[in-house]
């Protein structure tokens, strides 16, 4: 398959679209394949017993040819939550569909979810809920939300959600992983509290490294590593990172993190640690799977390595870079020659804000800005929008790349090992008929 | 027929169990769904994750996946990847007990690799010289 093929495919799977004419056709093959299969297993009722769960296929399994990714993805309503793409279901992982990304702000119900333990918060009393501040402090507190409400200046700030491994499933090779779209981020205003009050008012000690953060998600075995984060002290003291009560003027839908989540703008949502429920002062680095192992990149300018030569050295993930996508058209969507069209999406960065977003209808061959949306601030995603009218009939290679206030623009080739920081230029191959 | 429906319960495996009675006693009693909780004067936010039942996909060692993998992640865990060489899902299943605490009998992982190799493999880009 042609790199350009592959693209469009992919395109049309995490479009969002559902049910489509390829569906049915994959729905039978996959039936068939699945009968066959059933009776060279000998039949499910002498594995019946020893399996623990309600077992459903009314859902054709994938057992061949046709790959998932042909399948339209599932769709789940969770509860405070819209329709989402159901990545999966325990822990919950859902996406956010593309055309909720036409507003400067992401919908509260909209908003994409992401637990990585399967003991995820699902009852939170206020009255007995507690921020733990401890460790190298003078003064450890225990502070209730409306402690957070009362005793500390509320401040806010439109910042992007992001999860590191937004965009996955476009890397190729694939990589294992959440097989996101470009649904796992969303655009918020958030209200809070500043880390740093909270953290002045316990008194960190001068022997102060780093600030560890845990949410009240807890492992499934006494194994599996409790899921927490750190961040440098001057970071967690540096007045932006905030903990958040609030999200576009509601309180947080519990699957995002109720009752407070930190919001460390500009840096990935792995980082804005849901359900927040101990900060705890450090003299020595956090030692945990999730800073050690986990959500790292390759230790180079571009964070990037190659298949056959994986980078000897990573370091955690930090910063986001500077990325676009297109909302629309909709891969699906067929174009007619002469036709005016909307052409849009989102530019996103890290902590300097998108000043350009350019277009190409050629394949790289010749850009054109696009038109911005509202600046919301540095910490916010930027919407774009541009207008055109494809002059004759053919195939058109479509591209946007965004440029950021520091001057950075996004890379023509990236691949990592965990599929993380998706910064590539992105392109959609349209029919224009 | 369109639909082909094959949902049966099972006895919980032990291990599923102390899970759930260990997740479970760590919430409050309140199991009720309010969408609109939180708001107002009310004090306690709450809500029942629904039931989405993954589709496993039959396999070779399907029972010992099951067994083994299912007590921490649903079976969309592996429904949701593309196609992967062996050498991959040999790898992420290490990654499970090594990393995640995995209690995944010796012998046994051997068999989940098939399984996921089954449902889920692809032939390594063949190494052989171009003619």
């Amino acid at each position: 398959m042609s790199d350009a093929l592959w693209v469009t495919h992919i395109f049309r799977w995490w479009g969002g679209a559902v049910g489509n004419a390829n569906q049915e056709l994959t729905y039978m093959r996959g039936r068939r394949r699945f009968l066959s299969t059933l009776i060279s297993v000998g039949g499910f009722a002498a594995l019946s017993p020893t399996l623990g769960y309600t077992l459903d296929l009314s859902i054709a399994p994938d057992l061949g040819a046709p790959p998932a990714e042909s399948r339209a993805r599932e769709l789940a309503r969770y509860p405070q939550k819209t329709e989402l793409i159901l990545l999966t279901d325990r822990p919950p992982q859902l996406e956010t569909p593309l055309n909720y990304f036409r507003t400067d702000l992401t919908p509260n119900d909209a908003f994409f979810v992401r637990w990585h333990l399967s003991g995820i918060p699902t009852t939170v009393d206020l009255q007995t809920f507690r921020l733990e501040v401890g460790g190298r402090v003078s003064k450890p507190l225990s502070l209730s939300l409306s402690d957070l409400q009362s005793k500390f200046e509320a401040v806010s700030v439109v910042a992007l959600a992001q999860c590191a491994g937004n965009s996955r499933s476009l890397f190729e090779p694939r990589v294992p992983g959440g097989q996101w779209g470009n649904g796992a981020m969303g655009n918020a205003r958030w209200k809070g509290v500043r880390l740093k009050d909270v953290l002045d008012a316990a008194g960190v000690m001068s022997s102060a490294l780093q600030v560890g953060l845990r949410g009240l998600d807890v492992p499934p075995l006494p194994k599996t590593p409790r899921f927490e984060k750190s961040l440098a002290i001057d970071h967690a003291r540096d007045g932006e990172v905030m903990i958040a009560y609030e999200i576009n003027g509601a309180p947080l839908p519990m699957l995002n993190g109720f009752p407070i989540r930190l919001v460390v703008p500009g840096w990935y949502a792995t980082y804005w640690v849901k359900s927040l429920s101990s900060v705890t002062v450090l003299d020595q680095p956090l030692k945990t799977f999730w800073m050690d192992k986990a959500y790292r990149i390759a230790d180079n300018a571009d964070a990037n390595e190659e298949p056959q030569h994986l980078a000897p050295v990573t370091v955690p993930i930090g910063q986001m870079s500077v990325h676009s996508i297109f909302v629309s058209p909709d891969p699906d969507e067929s174009l007619h020659a002469g036709q005016r069209y909307q052409l849009a999406g989102v530019a996103t960065d890290g902590v300097a804000g998108i000043r350009r977003v350019e277009l190409s209808k050629d394949g790289g061959q010749t850009w054109s800005d696009a038109t911005l949306g509202s600046d919301l601030g540095k910490y916010s995603w930027r919407l774009w929008q541009a207008q055109w009218t494809p002059p004759e009939k053919g195939t058109y290679r479509l591209m946007v790349r965004a440029t950021n206030n520091a001057g950075e623009t996004q890379r023509t080739s990236q691949w990592n090992r965990s599929g993380y920081q998706r910064d590539v230029i992105e392109h959609l191959d349209v029919v224009v008929l | 027929m369109r639909k082909w429906k094959a949902a049966f319960v099972c006895a919980s495996g032990a291990l599923g169990l102390i899970v759930a009675v260990a997740v479970h006693s760590q919430q409050p009693t309140s199991q009720k769904s309010r969408r609109s909780a939180n708001t107002g004067s009310s004090q306690e936010n709450s809500i029942t994750l629904p039931q989405y039942p993954a589709e496993i996909t039959p396999g070779p060692n399907m029972e010992v996946f099951s067994k083994d993998c299912l007590v921490c992640h649903s079976a969309r865990y592996v429904s949701m990847q593309p196609r992967f060489p062996k050498s991959v899902w040999q790898s992420e299943v290490k990654k499970m007990i090594d990393a995640y605490g995995a209690v995944i009998p010796e012998g046994d992982q051997p068999l989940i690799v098939d399984y996921l190799v089954a449902v889920k493999g692809i032939e390594t880009p063949a190494a052989t010289p171009t003619k």
